[in-house]
């Protein structure tokens, strides 16, 4: 008897030793928050056409100086927009772009590098770049390059309505399509973590339908709101900046690479009484908490550095064998220069 | 009454199934049976191992252990033969100078070209317990350096932890550093020289891109497709934010880069570089010649510690690397050393294209590469590693695209991308059996189209051809179109049904 009730105890005990060494296992560390990204891209999208939407040029082109000064690389940022304010015949400043009647900051700068602009910016070629389903002969500074390791910010402005984004005054996005598009890009492990962020009109409506996970969104104003624009430029004469956005960049302004502001700062950046709006907020497919994940997660960017100390030792010096094969071809010339004086037309004596 | 019975006719009986019909997504049919029973996690690579010692009982005591070391992974099989040496091989063996000597005696007898194969062989007066060659071959002493030997096989040739990162589906740390795979790579050496007034610079980078690198990678032809390429980069300014140190050097003083500031060194080369306006990934090498305001340049690691090495040099996993080099400044023409430059960049570009790092294990000797060219085992390696990731990923894409025709409707399959689907599926089954079989070249082969297959039927534009029609607007378009028409039609069911039942005894009548 007593042996068998040794052998229950012992059975006991090795249970609950695997017990003991699962908890352990699933114990949380210290850097459980920290994310284990290793790239960042950001894809900055305004949708709208038409001098009286100055601002929301304005809006992405200070979030795009936002998160370059951040440190994420050109070749990573991804911006479409699509009308060209800076050269638009009503701007009294031409190759312009103010977000402040102040005119302190030209946010057009010398250094905007715009990958999709104009009539480039339509739902097809947004979906085309979320999904990787571009033509062939798209360059690779107009695809969207990211990995299982990349986090990605998506910010997009415009104008809005329930369940919708209106592109370019012709056609729109659905909400359908735009949580779809992100599934496939899940589904293809195109990303480690989205920040997605919507300035228009119901905003909200636009993340609803979102079912992919580690996504967290947020929206400048709920269904059935507006989403207000900040300040008149009287001198430009339009609205010139949007109010989540205003209060978004100067929040951003004192972020710098190494600060320590956590993303649920930035989600609480715009309150009712300075928004009008209602900013939504959706976290139920980020897995972590918003109140430990540093805002330099989305905004900046990490680039590892691998120092080399190894180099080969290289003795004998490597010659390779040159091809024989002759390598420059011979095109067939298409078209001649005629000579400049007709000479061939006159006999010669 | 005969008119709205044809009405009914034409419209419910024919229009209603042809319109379904004509408005289906078009999709080919795909084997989602065999699709759905990938099992990515099953793979593994079988690869042959010989052993070769001078009695049978230390043959059979080195098989036995390292047997048991691999039985646990479940990503590579050896199969092991074990043989004794031949007397005369044995005597030679044991007479000769050195290893080198003992490589050439044994590769008389044994092909160690044939890959895939690895051949360890006992040799008694050894200085350490295992040796290891650039060929398919290493020495051992004796049965006391099996774990040794052991070591050396996990750590450095057969790498069971990276080939499980290969076919897991997270990446891990081998992965995040070396490209990912693809058709091709372009390599580009850029020479920056940022004050091209102040200073001459003599260096051939043409000459050694083809020489150097090329010669690196004519050994992973079968690999990769490269392209090489080299150009020059004038009045690149960079702000090193260097500050200047003392130190007991001839001229007295160096300066200092922090590692911190590196990486915005790579944002301002990219914006010059230009490399992405090519379709193929870049690998990034970049010879920096520091302007004579801050040279000697060192680069001062995260504790603020000065970094040993013979050449100031970085890299940035998936992108490329750095070499700084600082001029002799005043001496007129300053010509780079190749020999270092070039073979920091070639001992880069080996992580990036994932031949890692091998670490040091006390007894065991590594003979260090003096040449550009990878050793034979790490070739081998190396086929292994992207042939479980491409059959793995390839595995992965079509198993999430099957997955995505049935949460989202309106994705069009057409025959090219049925097409794909098919040939990598075949070809995903060809090179899983061939790698089960051990044959790895061919294994590799239909990997790589399998691979290249499950990508472009992922990444078809063809896939989003009905992304202005989806199935939700489908009865937006189409009710106003049809309701008007099929009002009266419906209504005048009503009216057949009666008639049909009750017209028979009344066309009697008449």
């Amino acid at each position: 008897m007593s042996k068998i009730c040794c052998l229950k105890l012992f059975i006991c005990y090795v249970f609950l030793n695997l017990i003991f060494v699962d908890t352990d296992a699933f114990d949380i560390p210290e850097g459980f928050e920290k994310s284990n990204h290793t790239n960042n891209w950001a894809v900055l999208v305004d949708t709208s056409r038409f001098w009286f939407n100055y601002r929301h040029v304005a809006n992405v082109l200070s979030i795009y100086r936002s998160v370059k000064r951040l440190g994420i690389p050109d070749s990573q940022i991804i911006l479409m927009i699509s009308d060209d304010m800076a050269c638009n015949p009503r701007n009294p400043r031409p190759a312009t772009i103010f977000n402040n009647a102040h005119e302190q900051i030209n946010v057009y700068g010398d250094d905007v590098e715009v990958d999709y602009r104009g009539y480039e910016v339509s739902v097809e070629n947004f979906v085309r770049l979320l999904t990787g389903r571009v033509p062939p002969d798209t360059p690779r500074s107009k695809r969207l390059l990211t990995d299982e390791g990349s986090n990605i910010l998506i910010y997009l402005t415009g104008h809005g309505g329930d369940g919708f984004l209106k592109f370019q005054d012709s056609e729109e996005i659905t909400s359908q399509e735009l949580a779809d598009a992100l599934e496939q890009m899940w589904q293809k492990r195109r990303y480690n973590e989205i920040f997605f962020i919507i300035d228009t009109c119901q905003a909200s409506s636009m993340y609803e339908k979102f079912y992919s996970p580690n996504i967290l969104a947020t929206a400048s104003s709920l269904v059935g709101e507006d989403s207000l624009s900040h300040h008149v430029d009287s001198a430009i004469g339009v609205y010139i900046i949007d109010r989540y956005t205003y209060y978004v960049l100067e929040f951003l302004e004192n972020v710098h690479p190494n600060s320590h502001k956590t993303m649920s700062e930035f989600l609480s950046v715009c309150p009712k009484h300075a928004c009008i709006s209602t900013v939504g907020v959706r976290q139920d497919l980020f897995k972590r908490d918003p109140r430990k994940v540093p805002i330099t997660d989305f905004f900046g960017s990490v680039r590892p550095i691998i120092i080399t100390t190894d180099p080969i030792d290289i003795i004998e010096i490597p010659k390779r064998n040159k091809n024989t094969e002759n390598k420059t071809t011979n095109v067939v010339q298409k078209r001649m220069y005629l000579p400049q004086f007709p000479v061939h037309l006159i006999p010669s004596s | 009454m005969w008119a709205s019975a044809s009405f009914v006719g034409v419209l419910i009986v024919i229009g209603l199934p042809l319109w379904w019909k004509t408005t289906e997504v078009f999709r080919v049919a795909l084997p989602y049976d065999r699709i759905n029973a990938f099992d990515t996690e099953a793979h593994y690579v079988t690869t042959r191992l010989t052993i070769l010692a001078c009695d049978e009982k230390t043959a059979a005591d080195v098989a036995d252990e390292i047997q048991k070391a691999f039985d646990s992974s479940d990503v590579i099989r050896l199969k092991i033969d074990k043989h004794i040496l031949h007397p005369e091989l044995q005597n030679v063996l044991n007479t000769v100078a050195d290893e080198e000597e003992a490589t050439e005696k044994v590769s008389e007898i044994i092909n160690l070209d044939e890959p895939n194969t690895f051949y360890v062989v006992q040799r008694k007066p050894l200085n350490h317990h295992v040796w290891v060659g650039p060929e398919r071959l290493a020495f051992f002493r004796d049965s006391g350096a099996t774990s040794k030997l052991i070591d050396c096989l996990t750590k450095w040739i057969y790498q069971p932890s990276v080939l499980l990162g290969a076919r897991s589906e997270l990446a891990d740390e081998a992965r995040q550093v070396r490209f990912p795979s693809g058709s091709g790579y372009h390599i580009v050496l850029s020479v920056v020289h940022p004050k091209p007034h102040k200073l001459q610079v003599d260096f051939d980078a043409a000459e050694a891109v083809e020489d150097y690198v090329g010669t690196f990678v004519d050994k992973l032809s079968e690999l990769h497709n490269f392209t090489l390429k080299s150009q020059w980069l004038y009045l690149l300014d960079f702000e090193f934010q260097a500050r200047k140190v003392m130190d007991s050097s001839e001229v007295g003083y160096h300066y200092a880069v922090r590692q911190e500031r590196l990486h915005s060194l790579l944002t301002k080369l990219e914006e010059r570089a230009a490399t992405h306006v090519s379709e193929q990934p870049t690998m990034n090498l970049a010879l920096y010649v520091v302007p004579c305001e801050i040279s000697p340049l060192y680069i001062y690691d995260q504790n603020d510690k000065k970094v040993e090495s013979p050449v100031q040099a970085f890299m940035s996993p998936k992108w490329g690397g750095v070499v700084l080099c600082s001029p002799e400044c005043g001496a007129g023409v300053y010509r780079p050393r190749s020999q270092l430059v070039m073979g920091t960049f070639v001992s880069q570009l080996r992580k990036l294209l994932g031949i890692t790092e091998k670490v040091t294990i006390d007894g065991v000797h590594l003979v260090p590469l003096h040449s550009v060219s990878p050793r034979d085992w790490e070739v081998d390696t190396l086929l292994r590693i992207r042939t479980l990731e491409q059959v793995s990923s390839a595995e992965r894409s079509l198993k999430s695209l099957a997955k995505l025709l049935g949460e989202i409707s309106n994705i069009v399959i057409n025959e090219d991308v049925g097409a794909s689907i098919t040939t990598a599926v075949t070809n995903i089954h060809d090179s899983s059996e061939l790698m089960m079989a051990g044959e790895l070249r061919g294994a590799h082969e239909k990997s790589r189209v399998a691979f290249l297959a499950a990508e472009t039927a992922f990444m078809e534009p063809s896939l989003l051809a009905l992304l202005y029609f989806p199935d939700d607007q489908k009865y937006a378009i189409y009710i106003p179109l049809f309701l008007p028409i099929m009002f009266p039609v419906i209504l005048s069911l009503k009216n057949l049904v009666l008639w049909l039942k009750g017209a028979s005894p009344k066309e009697k009548l008449d």
